[in-house]
């Protein structure tokens, strides 16, 4: 459950927060949510990732049937992949080892917190 | 443990991170291009989509309306002309930003800067030729004698910058995500240098070529394979035109000597063949309504984004429409309630080479005379992405740079020549459009080309008051018989270029007897004009077939002008062919496919339609027949150029048994007829791997007309296999990789009617549905409608932008 609740707040970010920053904001903000709500490791990892690759697959994915655009298929030849559908699943992997990995990031440092409450602010 | 956990977690994701945002070798950074909120997939959105109401523009005097209509093309209304201007720049930038600014860095060799050291080479070239100096000479001379155009100059560069400031990434063209760049502000000068790049591409000379035959041949020979008038010359300015000046006395020095070194350097990128354009105008007595019709149709290199942009521009005082060039102000061919306008290359070999003898190694000084002149340095400093900085010397004497050096491309030989060229000085082309769009008259016209110097151009004219008229304008140099048709001395003033034409003796007419205008690239002039005329290029086929059309059509319609300017008969083809069949005789082999290909051949009605065949037929078994027969001056050392086709297949026809045919190189002794029939049998083993391979040979499926993407690499953004006929020498000049970049027909009569069409789309945007549109129509001949729209017109709005001043 906690997967698919962190899942959800993940694409949501992606979604709605992510037209007004650059990529790197969103890996920012991963980790912070992570960070906060503490999910477990495999859920801040699988959560972030799937909401994450869910999120840019979906947006592609709208753009494409949206605009009825050839673009996919024209930019796949020039990054040499073989169709715009591979380039979207491209753009889903990519998407989610941004995602999961910020987010596993921001979880295990909060494990760290986690025992040693005291040395909170001691950094080391 | 997790300590450690967590610091390899933590380094994967920076690295992850840190991966995405660098380039990996010649790719992109992957993240912000894959990004569907800021990278490529932004880029599919169309431009209706993305259409605002309202948009604010600081410096505007009052708003300015603009309506696209369901071909996007933007119809501005302003109140005056620098808003007007203005608002250009605004909404070019916004669908063209790419592309002008591209074109402006490949015009002062900045390529480099994008993709990195493997440009080095051309960027040299292209500012040893001078062309930023020529640009920067122009906007001195700009700032100097017309302070209303640079005003107007600086409001549309304002405009352009207005629209990259507010530009976000995910509005960026995506060319420059996938090349990794970001635009810069656009300047007055990128105007002005975007105008001196259109010279680069129409402007060729041969000198190096005819220096090299000139020492080859011998003077006796060149004046047969090269003679300055062909023997049925046809024109741009009617033959037995009366000339009423009194021409400037111009004698040729005698004892002249060229420099005789045997020239094997690289001659300078040519304009290609196929960069040709026909215009004319019909006078109202040939038109059925009884108002007189305009054409223009320029042949350019085929590319995307196109080349050019349409536009309507109006203010209270005038409207015009037509093409624009992204980058320069108002129309470049077009027409408002008064008056139409259209142009053709008219190059008269305008550059010329200059051997300079260098007094000593420092190159600080050179012989002129018998004094010593000092020369300039110019270091042009380019930069290379990714590398440090490239420095180059480039010498200028007084003639102009000197492109070749020991540092350049001086592998072979010591070379030292200095380029001399119109557009190396200061001139005011803008003016000329400028003035164009809002004149009125024949003489406003006048006035107008008076400020035009490079490249030189056929300016055709038609205007409501009945009249039509063709002037050749440029700025010519005088010069005596052959000067400048090969190398020349630099170090003796004799072969300075002594003046130049006035203005008022270029070559013109108003309402000619004939009842029309027209050029097609060939001969400005027959041979009564009184100053010297040459140049390699002059076509011999497209002017005589359209004048025989032009002669003997009556009540013309715009419909009957849409299909001549799409007119695919192939004339080379109908005087060579007899010919070439004639010499073949009976000779043939029996072979099944070559008879099939000889009653293709015979039973042909020489159009070069896309669905027939005879036309690969021909031009495969030409092409090969035309290396045949110069084999000879082909393998000289040193770049040559061949007599033309029409002068070969005069040769073919009158000397068939001439020496010219006999080859020094073989033992035998060849005739006309052995290399026709020698090529024959070639074309047929060329056809055998053509069928074996491709199948079908129908016209349209051999030349494959291709529209190409600025980045040739860039193929998946190119139109690929076009479905159309017409070829280079044909009216419709659509070859594999040229052809008519803009069609234009004009009927000026109360209500001005228009038609326009070109092989593109108004968005520079590969994802936007409007990227090439037009492609299809303009490829069955089909025409968009070009009237001038009012500002409240409803009918096939697309939508409308306010653009609203600051307050």
């Amino acid at each position: 459950m906690r997967f698919f609740g962190f899942l959800i707040l993940t694409a949501l970010l992606v979604v709605f927060v992510g037209p007004f920053v650059p990529y790197w904001m969103l890996m920012v903000g991963a980790f912070l949510l992570a960070l906060v709500l503490k999910p477990g490791n495999s859920a801040a990892f699988f959560g972030a990732g799937f909401g994450f690759a869910l999120s840019w697959v979906g947006l592609s994915l709208y753009l494409t049937i949206d605009t009825g655009s050839e673009l996919g298929g024209r930019m796949a030849a020039i990054l040499g992949v073989q169709s715009g559908t591979v380039l979207m699943i491209v753009t889903g992997i990519v998407g989610f080892l941004l995602g999961a990995f910020s987010s596993l990031s921001g979880n295990m440092l909060r494990n760290l917190f986690r025992k040693k409450p005291d040395n909170i602010y001691g950094g080391r | 443990m997790k300590y450690i956990a967590f610091v390899i977690v933590v380094l994967i994701t920076g690295l992850l991170g840190y991966l995405g945002s660098i380039s990996l070798g010649p790719a992109p950074p992957m993240a912000p291009l894959l990004d569907p909120n800021h990278g490529f997939w932004q880029n599919m959105k169309s431009e209706d989509a993305l259409a605002k109401e309202e948009i604010v523009l600081e410096g505007l005097v009052a708003p300015v309306h603009v309506s696209y209509d369901e071909n996007l093309i933007p119809h501005v209304f302003a109140e005056n002309e620098q808003d007007l201007y203005r608002v250009q720049g605004y909404v070019t930038a916004m669908h063209r930003l790419w592309q002008m600014e591209f074109q402006t860095m490949a015009a002062s060799g900045r390529i480099s800067e994008i993709v990195g050291s493997i440009a080095v080479p051309l960027d040299r070239m292209t500012r040893r030729k001078g062309l930023a100096y020529g640009a920067e000479l122009g906007m001195e001379f700009i700032q100097k004698t017309d302070p209303e155009t640079l005003l107007l100059l600086e409001a549309y560069s304002d405009g352009v910058n207005q629209y990259i400031d507010q530009l976000s990434e995910a509005r960026l063209p995506v060319e420059y995500k996938i090349l990794n760049y970001r635009p810069e502000h656009w300047t007055a000068y990128k105007s002005i240098l975007l105008l001196k790049y259109m010279s680069d591409m129409l402007v060729g000379d041969r000198d190096l070529e005819y220096s090299n035959l000139r020492k080859y041949l011998g003077e006796e020979m060149m004046g047969k394979l090269f003679p300055d008038f062909p023997e049925e010359n046809d024109p741009v300015i009617e033959s037995g035109k009366k000339w009423e000046f009194a021409p400037i006395p111009i004698s040729r020095p005698d004892s002249i000597s060229y420099p005789d070194d045997a020239l094997v350097i690289e001659p300078l990128p040519q304009p290609e063949e196929g960069t040709g354009s026909n215009n004319w105008a019909v006078a109202g007595s040939k038109t059925k309504s009884g108002n007189p019709i305009l054409a223009n149709d320029p042949h350019l290199s085929l590319n995307l984004p196109s080349l050019w942009y349409s536009m309507q521009l109006s203010t209270p005082d005038f409207s015009v429409k037509g093409a624009t060039l992204p980058g320069a102000l108002g129309v470049i061919s077009g027409f408002n309630r008064n008056i139409a306008w259209g142009v053709t290359n008219a190059t008269k070999d305008a550059r010329d080479w200059y051997k300079i003898t260098f007094e000593t190694d420092q190159r600080e000084a050179y012989r002129y005379g018998s004094e010593s002149r000092k020369t300039e340095f110019r270091i042009e400093e380019i930069k290379v992405k990714g590398e440090s900085p490239f420095m180059d010397t480039v010498v200028y004497t007084h003639y102009g740079p000197v492109v070749y050096d020991r540092t350049f491309r001086a592998e072979r030989q010591d070379v030292n020549f200095a380029l001399k060229w119109t557009a190396h000085e200061g001139s005011n082309e803008q003016k000329t459009f400028l003035l164009l769009n809002k004149a009125e008259n024949h003489s406003d016209y006048n006035l107008a080309l008076d400020h035009f110097t490079s490249p030189a151009q056929n300016f055709v004219f038609a205007s409501k008051s009945g009249d039509i008229a063709m002037r050749i304008q440029g700025k010519f140099p005088l010069k005596w018989k052959e000067q400048g048709k090969y190398f020349m001395d630099g170090a003796d003033p004799r072969m300075e270029w002594q003046s130049y034409i006035p203005n008022e003796q270029n070559p013109s007419t108003l309402n000619p007897e004939r009842g029309f205008v027209s050029s097609a690239n060939q001969h400005p002039v027959d041979s009564t004009y009184p100053y010297y005329v040459f140049d390699n290029s002059y076509e011999h086929y497209r002017n005589r077939r359209l004048n025989t059309r032009l002669r003997e059509m009556s009540g013309i319609t715009l419909q009957d002008m849409q299909e001549l300017q799409f007119d695919d008969y192939y004339l080379h083809a109908f005087e060579a062919l007899p010919v070439m069949l004639e010499l073949l005789g009976n000779d043939a082999s029996a072979e099944s496919q070559a008879q099939k290909y000889l009653q293709e051949l015979k039973n042909w009605d020489y159009y070069a339609d896309p669905n027939q065949q005879a036309p690969t037929l021909f031009y495969l078994w030409w092409g090969k027949l035309y290396d045949s027969i110069w084999k000879d001056l082909s393998e000289l050392e040193g770049p040559i150029v061949r007599p033309n086709y029409y002068r070969t297949v005069k040769l073919l026809k009158n000397e068939t048994q001439g020496e010219i045919f006999d080859l020094k190189s073989t033992s035998g002794k060849e005739t006309a007829s052995t290399h026709v029939k020698q090529s024959f049998g070639a074309m047929l083993e060329e056809m055998k791997t053509w069928e074996a391979e491709e199948g079908d040979y129908a016209w349209a499926n051999y030349k494959r007309t291709k529209i190409q993407h600025l980045v040739p690499q860039f193929t998946s953004l190119s139109v690929e296999n076009v479905y159309t006929g017409g070829g280079a020498g044909i009216i419709n000049a659509t070859s594999s990789r040229h052809g008519a970049s803009w069609r234009m027909v004009v009927e000026m009569g109360e209500e001005v009617k228009a038609f326009g069409i070109y092989p593109g789309g108004q968005s520079g945007n590969p994802g936007s549905k409007f990227y090439a549109n037009f492609v299809p129509k303009w490829a069955n001949g089909e025409y968009l409608n070009f009237d001038l729209r009012e500002k409240e017109e409803e009918a096939s709005l697309l939508f409308e932008t306010v653009f609203t001043p600051q307050l």
